[in-house]
């Protein structure tokens, strides 16, 4: 444990658990760790990584394989015609954002992000030798390893690792229900955010009714969750990882986290609010939270959201439409709250999804399990465009049916990392990949 | 072969370290049963009669299907205006989904009251790794009834030939929905039940190739379910649906899998995933991760391995195998195994000698602590070990340790809980369907068209459902162990802890928690044991 930890610590100590604000009676692994601290100088300065104002990236993960090709479409192309009869989008309904590309039709507020020069498209991103197991291939996203290498610390665990070694828990916050598997480090740190405590997707009140509140939860109840297609992926997370601790070190630490975390995060959303109405989904509150977070100044750099469902193995159409919906309001709603506090240029969001899928839909109305897919870079700092090249749909350029990767997404993280969170991304992603041109 | 445990090796603290992995824990006179037992014994009598007993079913299942209930209502149907029967479908729908949370609600009661029965205690434990190993959500499903017959299937079939488990789960009907095996047909096979089947099921990563998967989703082509279909292809408005084999959607060209040819269906692609080498080792390991916590490396995993094929994949003589091995008790290992949210709270109450929350309690506290039984997060279920603990679910498992140890002091710890949601989600609130006047209006009935008198007096009655009374500690220390601190904690800590080693700071903390005042009161034994409850130690085992 370094100075910088124990400065956090220390400050959380003194005002906030020994005041009796909390209930639990003091862990062993407080105890020892308080006589440390009182040995230990004042004084230590917070590393400038941790600093209130540095650059935060948002990661929003697609769990389930998205369907890049009904998100990013390509126009007036016969190949894509051919391969999806019903599931294809017409040129007239998408919104069309160049000559040959256009957004599903339920995107416009990622179209008008793209309109406010505030949206890059990164197009044909994944591996070499792609997975299309969910779990493998959501393993190589988070540890950003070759395809057939395996490693117990993921690549934003590393980021913390080598940029962070003396933040607190709360560098990294997950809104899921377990901690992902990219933030597996050798130090562990983040923490779980749940903010409105329901288990249930949607909250949402219906439009021009008068539902007294106790109503209009009954009726959350009651809405459809879209479970219809794509349910079998819900969340995806992988295993966790103890490094040398034992399972009761980690929980002793964790313990600790939550304390000190808890106070840190009631803190900051205490004063903030949000600027401009989120959508009522579960992802859009989650977005509002975030978004309070950054305004009232948490100090964290990590944030990591999830929405699940995209296994759309049948019956695709209406639940793909569902989806994006969702995170394409949500995210519009986040970019303009960001804007009206000012923090619009800290701020990067990235999309990924575990893989794209089949080029051809199968005949329950759905798609199967692909490889490369489109992904999304949105805020202040991003240059708006198109990056990479629309893969060819033509039989002769598939492999087993799916789209080839021209971008390597480790070159995505390598871009954030070094153009964003300004460190270098070689000893976090293990190898030198050749960053995009994203920012201005 | 593994090796046996002799009766010498075998005391108090392992006995209580198996009743809490093979079981929901218990009480300190179940773990001194054990323990005067021989190992093997503790073991076969943990895990009962190998014939199946089948508990009562829940209530819900002699409701009459929504078929029938929507049958007389039909003909009016037909008869409305459009507008008018958009309005019906969609009051339709919302007392279809009312009344599917309802029973979600019940089964999931119904299934921790059989885990809370010490005599069931073992298949229960099993069947929730099953569900948790051939995990299917009702998210996807949306048939409680279906979720019950599967869950039923785990519990009947779990101590019997894995072989026989495997084939079961392929033609069970909310797998078949789950993983979209019901909607295949040969002109276009669905690959999802194939892949997670080799990928989740059976095999591993690794060991099957992306032409195993096409060809066998080939093969499984035809095993759908037969029954009337909703008009979206669900399940909700028809009677239940059983497996169905139809030989007019079956692929009956050749396939290749696994290195051999035939006319294959999908009893031959189980078969054929099974005689694969990566088969028994990859069930052993799941098996033995689960109960002890942590993976076994090579060489014990080889000796699993064995065991599992001399035994021809039989479940039941397996897991005494395990329980029995030295090794399933390693001390080095024996803080690693981190418990499960629903084995924390049943066996918490176990352990208190009081009865579990009421179900939509219990259901509420178990989705946040990351376990919603029937939801699990994904097709691979949980992940389980360290997965369960984070900081938002530590600190749930400490508020609602508080709750049950000390209880919610009539509601005011529940205060943040919506009464009115959860009296509909225990069916203190019910909606009855929509009816159609004789003039052809939809007169709905949904909770928003209660009367307010009947919605307040239930959600009074939630409250007084739900509030818990502090555990009843009087028979839990004798007035002689009320004396010392010292001798509380003793009693105390082999209740709770099964006599394990306490480190000396955490012992100061649990001997500070009881105060000063001799001899201890029932409250102060409370706050003993919280203290014991809401430490990392008791997340353990």
């Amino acid at each position: 444990m370094n100075n910088h930890e124990l400065k956090t610590r220390r400050e959380f100590l003194r005002t906030g658990l020994l005041g009796g604000s909390l209930s639990w009676t003091l862990p062993a692994f407080l105890s020892r760790t308080m006589q440390t601290l009182h040995a230990q100088a004042d004084g230590a300065l917070i590393q400038g990584v941790t600093g209130r104002d540095g650059n935060i990236l948002v990661v929003l993960q697609l769990a389930g394989g998205n369907d890049g090709l009904n998100t990013v479409i390509p126009t007036g192309n016969d190949e894509y015609r051919k391969a999806r009869p019903t599931l294809g989008l017409t040129d007239s309904s998408i919104l069309r954002i160049d000559p040959a590309t256009g957004l599903h039709p339920s995107l416009s507020g990622l179209a008008s992000a793209y309109q406010d020069g505030h949206l890059a498209i990164v197009q044909g991103v994944g591996y070499p030798n792609p997975n299309r197991s969910h779990f493998r291939s959501t393993e190589i996203w988070a540890t950003a390893v070759d395809s057939d290498k395996s490693s117990t610390t993921g690549w934003i665990g590393r980021y913390f690792d080598n940029a962070c070694s003396g933040c607190d828990a709360s560098v990294g916050i997950a809104t899921a229900s377990q901690l992902p598997q990219s933030f597996a480090a050798a130090t562990p740190k983040g923490v779980l955010y749940q903010g409105g405590g329901g288990t249930k997707k949607k909250t949402s009140k219906k439009k021009g009714s008068n539902l007294s509140d106790s109503d209009a939860s009954m009726m959350s109840m009651d809405e459809d969750d879209a479970g219809d297609a794509g349910g079998s992926i819900g969340m995806l997370n992988g295993p966790g990882n103890l490094g040398k601790m034992s399972a009761l070190d980690f929980l002793e630490r964790t313990e600790m986290d939550a304390k000190v975390s808890q106070q840190e995060i009631a803190n900051a959303s205490a004063k903030a609010k949000n600027t401009v109405p989120f959508p009522s989904s579960r992802l859009g509150q989650n977005f509002a939270m975030v978004s309070r977070l950054i305004a009232g100044g948490m100090p964290t750099r990590i944030y990591y959201l999830s929405l699940g469902g995209f296994d759309t193995h049948t019956q695709q159409a209406g639940a793909h439409e569902r989806l994006l919906k969702e995170m394409g309001d949500a995210v519009s709603a986040f970019l303009a709250d960001l804007k009206a506090q000012g923090n619009l240029g800290r701020v990067t969001l990235m999309t990924f999804s575990e893989f794209g899928r089949r080029v051809k839909e199968n005949a329950s109305g759905g798609t199967d399990h692909g490889a490369a897919a489109p992904l999304f870079l949105a805020g202040g700092g991003v240059k708006a465009g198109l990056l990479g090249q629309m893969p060819s749909l033509a039989p002769k350029d598939l492999f087993d049916g799916d789209v080839k990767y021209n971008t390597d997404f480790r070159s995505v993280y390598a871009t954030v990392l070094e153009k964003h969170l300004g460190v270098k991304s070689e000893p976090i992603l293990k190898k030198d990949f050749p960053t995009i041109n994203v920012y201005g | 072969m593994l090796s046996t445990l002799t009766a010498s090796d075998w005391d108090r603290n392992k006995a209580g370290i198996l009743l809490q992995r093979a079981g929901f824990s218990g009480t300190p006179e179940e773990v001194d049963a054990l323990a005067s037992l021989s190992p093997t014994e503790a073991a076969d009598f943990l895990l009962g009669p190998a014939k199946f007993l089948p508990p009562d079913p829940p209530a819900f299942l002699q409701e009459s299907s929504m078929e029938e209930a929507l049958k007389s209502e039909r003909v009016k149907f037909n008869s409305l205006s459009d507008s008018a029967k958009a309005d019906a479908k969609k009051e339709v729908a919302q007392y279809l989904r009312a009344n599917q949370g309802r029973q979600m609600t019940e089964l999931r009661g119904w299934w921790l009251k059989q885990m809370a029965e010490p005599a069931r205690a073992a298949r229960e434990k099993l069947t929730l790794f099953l569900h948790g190993h051939f995990a299917t959500s009702f998210e996807k499903v949306r048939s409680p009834h279906l979720l019950y017959q599967q869950n039923s299937l785990f519990r009947e079939k779990g101590y019997g030939m894995w072989s026989d488990l495997v084939l079961g789960v392929a033609q069970d009907p909310a797998m078949l929905l789950y993983l979209d095996g019901a909607k295949s047909r040969a002109e276009a096979p669905n690959e999802n039940f194939a892949r997670e089947l080799f990928e989740l099921f059976t095999l591993g990563e690794g060991n099957y190739t992306e032409k195993d998967i096409q060809e066998s989703a080939r093969a499984f082509t035809g095993w759908g379910i037969g029954a009337e279909k909703g008009k979206k292809g669900g399940l909700q408005r028809g009677s239940y649906p059983s497996f169905k084999n139809v030989p007019k959607w079956h692929d009956s060209g050749s396939k290749t899998i696994f290195g051999e040819t035939g006319n294959f269906d999908g009893s031959d692609v189980v078969r054929l995933a099974l005689a694969q080498a990566a088969a028994p080792r990859w069930i052993a390991q799941k098996l033995w991760r689960f109960y002890a916590g942590w993976p076994a490396p090579e060489p014990l995993l080889q000796e699993l391995v064995k065991e599992w094929q001399a035994l021809k994949g039989q479940i039941r003589p397996f897991l005494m195998a395990m329980w029995t091995n030295p090794n399933f008790y390693d001390p080095i290992r024996a803080a690693d195994r981190v418990k499960s949210p629903t084995e924390w709270l049943v066996g918490l109450c176990r352990q208190l000698g009081r009865p579990l929350p009421a179900p939509v309690l219990s259901s509420h506290a178990l989705s946040l602590l990351g376990q919603n039984l029937f939801e699990p997060p994904n097709v691979k279920g949980w992940d389980g070990g360290i997965a369960w603990i984070n900081t938002s679910s530590i600190s749930r498992r400490y508020e609602y340790g508080s709750w049950l140890v000390d209880g919610t002091q009539g509601l005011q710890k529940l205060s943040t809980l919506n009464m009115a949601k959860m009296a509909g989600e225990s069916g203190l609130l019910k909606m009855s369907l929509p009816e159609i006047s004789p003039e052809g209006v939809v007169i709905p009935h949904g909770i928003k068209d209660m009367d307010p008198v009947e919605k307040q007096a239930a959600t009074e009655k939630m409250r007084e459902t739900l509030s818990l009374p502090p555990a009843p500690v009087a028979g839990i220390a004798t007035s002689e162990e009320r004396q010392s601190a010292e001798k509380l904690l003793a009693s105390l800590s082999s209740r709770f802890l099964f006599g394990e080693t306490i480190p000396e700071d955490l012992r100061a903390r649990f001997q500070q928690a009881a105060g000063d005042k001799i001899p201890f009161t029932d409250a102060a034994v409370r706050k003993m044991i919280l203290a014991i409850v809401q430490s990392p130690l008791y997340q353990v085992t």
